[in-house]
């Protein structure tokens, strides 16, 4: 969450755009308010401040949405957490570009993350957490629902073309502009500079999880944000994870799924989805290597030139 | 403490103690629910602003939301889609007192409607939560007192800023003297933003609408700023003495009757001063309240708090420097910063509760509920705003100063 939102729209008049991108930031606004972590009198952040010390009764949409959350957490082996707030902390995403954790850090984490740690009470509508110290952290998953919420509300008014993204992570591209097949986005290489693939989706969403999205180096490596829940430790291995989905909170997830998981992981996981296509870039001293399942575009191969370098330019010579 | 000090002084020392020896507003019941701690809510007028008191207490545990009443029938099928399930709806308010399972009712129609619902539901037995301003007329807010004292039942004005904590804290701090005797309240609300809600047929723009026209709506005073007069009768401990001000159309000529702009003021025992603007147009200031006093300032927010206590002046002793002007000397200093806003740092209040005040004030409700007893925001708080606001609307137009009425004893 608190990342910046882009909206293009087609209306029969600005003002009627106007209107229109009103209520869907204002939307996106209630959304901030219910789920940002960076915001003392979230939804969320009550529920993190509370759930260890007693059951938190939550309304419906909040209970909703943490539910389907960790029944992505179930369908993806725990590659997918948003029980990892502590561990972004330890790491110094928080808020921050990162660094390395003390070990003594890393135990204390081990302890407040695992989703199955949370507990989810259905008649009650509440949450209550078995450790002390767990924190939810929307990332991963938040923007994807308010992109989702606020197209929702787009396709209620009879907008016929929009397309809304969330910072650089999330799309969804809601009809097609006037005259066009489709909305033309273009898949960015894991440097961000170059284009990997170009596709065009009508009523369909795109995520991309990258590694340098956020990341910072050191002794001679380079860490991510995205993390795995079971090493507590950043993913290496994979640059970036682009997948297309119904919703943008599936491609939200499923992007970041994906980057966690292992190949074998990837297959089981997309071979259930057989309505998503995933790219998958490998990471750092891999050469250039792909994954693509489903995907519908051409991919420039890009095997002339070195990954880490496009990633991390200059920063990274020394590296090399 | 007597009677009067209640109604005109809102004593914060006392609302304060009532606060933190009330541990049923800082959490949640820690014991299991059982069918006895259920509470069966009616919300009557389930728009925007209903909606999100149903969202709070839906965060509220035990809490029901057992019927709901609004005129416009597209309602019920987003409180059903709120609440996660089918909700019994009522076009006619009367109906829907006579629905037999509701143990309180929350009003947050137009504040036209809220005196005349409040007042037939505490005579119907009913608990009342009630959107401010508690009446739309000074006599409005005294019938809604008279009513609470006939009645005996709980009311609770919907002035959730006395529930949030960095608000009590900063309002604690102030009565103990951290920035000296306050003796202004300048408060703002601008936003950029027309204030209108889109309308699917022409014909119901005024019901939509409401907030626009005089005849529904007391406007930015009463709907933004009845807020800010609260925090300033809490912090002077007094109802205003009197109100003047100015309105006008000046950004959205749109039929409107009711200005999109408004500036306010408010006199207070002592020569003690309340400054209130809203804008439409420029949203830099957005809501903010500062409390000034002699040796301070504190900036409230509807997320936090900040005080300021900038290095006290040194420029009233003797000079250190001169000023000669047209050849006399002078004894007065001169420094330019003095006359420069003040652009250190302020000393933000951090509180381990920084929940939304809507939500802690609808969990205090229910808590009175179940317990039997008057909320610490109760009618004679929603009297000393709602009849300022009352009057503030007469001020406005007539653009002279009006006195406001006290509450007779009976």
């Amino acid at each position: 969450m608190g990342t910046v939102y882009s909206l293009y729209i087609y209306a029969d008049s600005p003002s009627q755009a106007e209107r229109y991108g009103e209520i869907a930031f204002a939307e996106i606004d209630r959304i901030e308010a219910l789920l940002s972590h960076y915001r003392p009198s979230s939804e969320l952040s009550r529920i993190n401040r509370a759930a260890f010390v007693s059951e938190v009764t939550t309304d419906p949409e909040t209970f909703a949405f943490l539910s389907a959350a960790f029944e992505w957490s179930a369908r993806s082996n725990g590659a997918f957490d948003i029980s990892v707030g502590r561990l972004m902390k330890v790491w110094g995403f928080f808020g921050g570009s990162g660094s390395r954790p003390a070990p003594a850090d890393l135990l204390v984490a081990r302890e407040s993350v695992g989703w199955g740690k949370v507990v989810l009470d259905r008649d009650h509508r509440s949450v209550r957490f078995r450790s002390p110290g767990i924190e939810l952290d929307p990332g991963g998953i938040g923007k994807g629902y308010a992109v989702d919420r606020a197209v929702q509300l787009l396709q209620a008014l009879g907008v016929p073309a929009a397309l809304l993204s969330a910072g650089s992570s999330s799309i969804y591209a809601l009809g097609s502009p006037p005259g066009a097949s489709g909305w033309k986005i273009r898949v960015p290489a894991a440097n961000r500079q170059q284009s990997i693939s170009s596709v065009t989706l009508t009523n369909s969403s795109l995520s991309t999880a990258n590694l340098t999205e956020k990341h910072f180096i050191a002794d001679g490596r380079l860490y991510g944000s995205i993390m795995n829940p079971d090493t507590l430790h950043p993913i290496d291995g994979v640059a970036q994870v682009t997948v297309i989905s119904a919703s943008a909170m599936d491609s939200d997830v499923m992007s970041n799924a994906l980057f966690v998981l292992d190949h074998d992981g990837r297959h089981d996981l997309l071979r259930e989805r057989p309505q998503d296509a995933a790219l998958v870039l490998g990471g750092p001293g891999a050469g250039f290597s792909y994954e693509a399942t489903r995907w519908p575009a051409p991919i420039a191969e890009r095997d002339d030139v070195d990954l880490l370098r496009l990633m991390i330019g200059d920063e990274g010579e020394n590296l090399l | 403490m007597n009677r009067r000090d209640l109604i005109q002084g809102v004593s914060a020392s006392l609302v304060s103690v009532r606060l933190i020896s009330n541990p049923l507003l800082h959490a949640e019941p820690q014991h299991r629910v059982s069918a006895d701690d259920r509470v069966r809510v009616g919300v009557v007028g389930p728009g925007s602003r209903g909606q999100e008191l149903i969202r709070q207490l839906l965060r509220v545990r035990g809490v029901e939301i057992a019927a709901v009443c609004d005129v416009y029938e597209p309602r019920f099928a987003e409180v059903n889609t709120l609440v996660g399930k089918q909700v019994p709806g009522y076009l006619s308010f009367h109906e829907f007192l006579e629905h037999k399972d509701i143990d309180c009712i929350f009003i947050a129609t137009p504040p036209v409607y809220h005196a005349p619902y409040a007042i037939a539901a505490m005579k119907n037995g009913l608990p009342v939560y009630g959107e401010k301003t508690i009446g739309f007329t000074p006599e409005d807010c005294t019938s809604v007192v008279h009513a609470v004292n006939a009645t005996g039942q709980i009311f609770q004005v919907g002035h959730q800023l006395r529930y949030a904590s960095w608000v009590r804290e900063s309002i604690k701090r102030v009565h103990a003297g951290q920035i000296g005797e306050p003796t202004h309240v300048y408060a703002y609300w601008h936003r950029s933003d027309d204030w209108r809600r889109e309308v699917p047929n022409p014909k119901l723009e005024h019901l939509i609408n409401w907030r626009l026209y005089r005849e529904s709506s007391g406007g930015l005073l009463e709907e933004l700023g009845s807020h800010h007069i609260d925090i300033t009768n809490w912090v002077f401990g007094e109802a205003p003495q009197t109100a003047v001000g100015s309105e006008s159309i000046v950004v959205h000529h749109d039929g409107r009757t009711v200005g999109d702009n408004v500036q306010a003021i408010f006199g207070y025992s002592k020569g003690r001063r309340m400054f209130f603007s809203a804008l439409t147009d420029n949203a830099m200031m957005a809501d903010q309240l500062w409390i000034y006093g002699a040796e301070g300032s504190v900036q409230i927010t509807l997320e936090d708090a900040t005080f300021y206590n900038p290095t006290r002046k040194s420029i009233t002793a003797a000079s250190h420097a001169e000023i000669v002007q047209k050849g006399i000397e002078t004894g007065a200093t001169y420094q330019a910063n003095w006359e420069m806003p003040y652009r250190g740092p302020g000393e933000r209040l951090y509180m381990k509760r920084e929940e939304d005040a809507t939500l802690t004030a609808c969990r205090a409700f229910i808590e009175c509920v179940r317990e039997k007893r008057q909320p610490i925001a109760d009618v004679h708080v929603g009297f000393c705003s709602g009849v300022a606001c009352a009057v503030g609307k007469r001020a406005l137009e007539s653009g002279q100063v009006v006195h406001l009425p006290q509450l007779a004893s009976e």
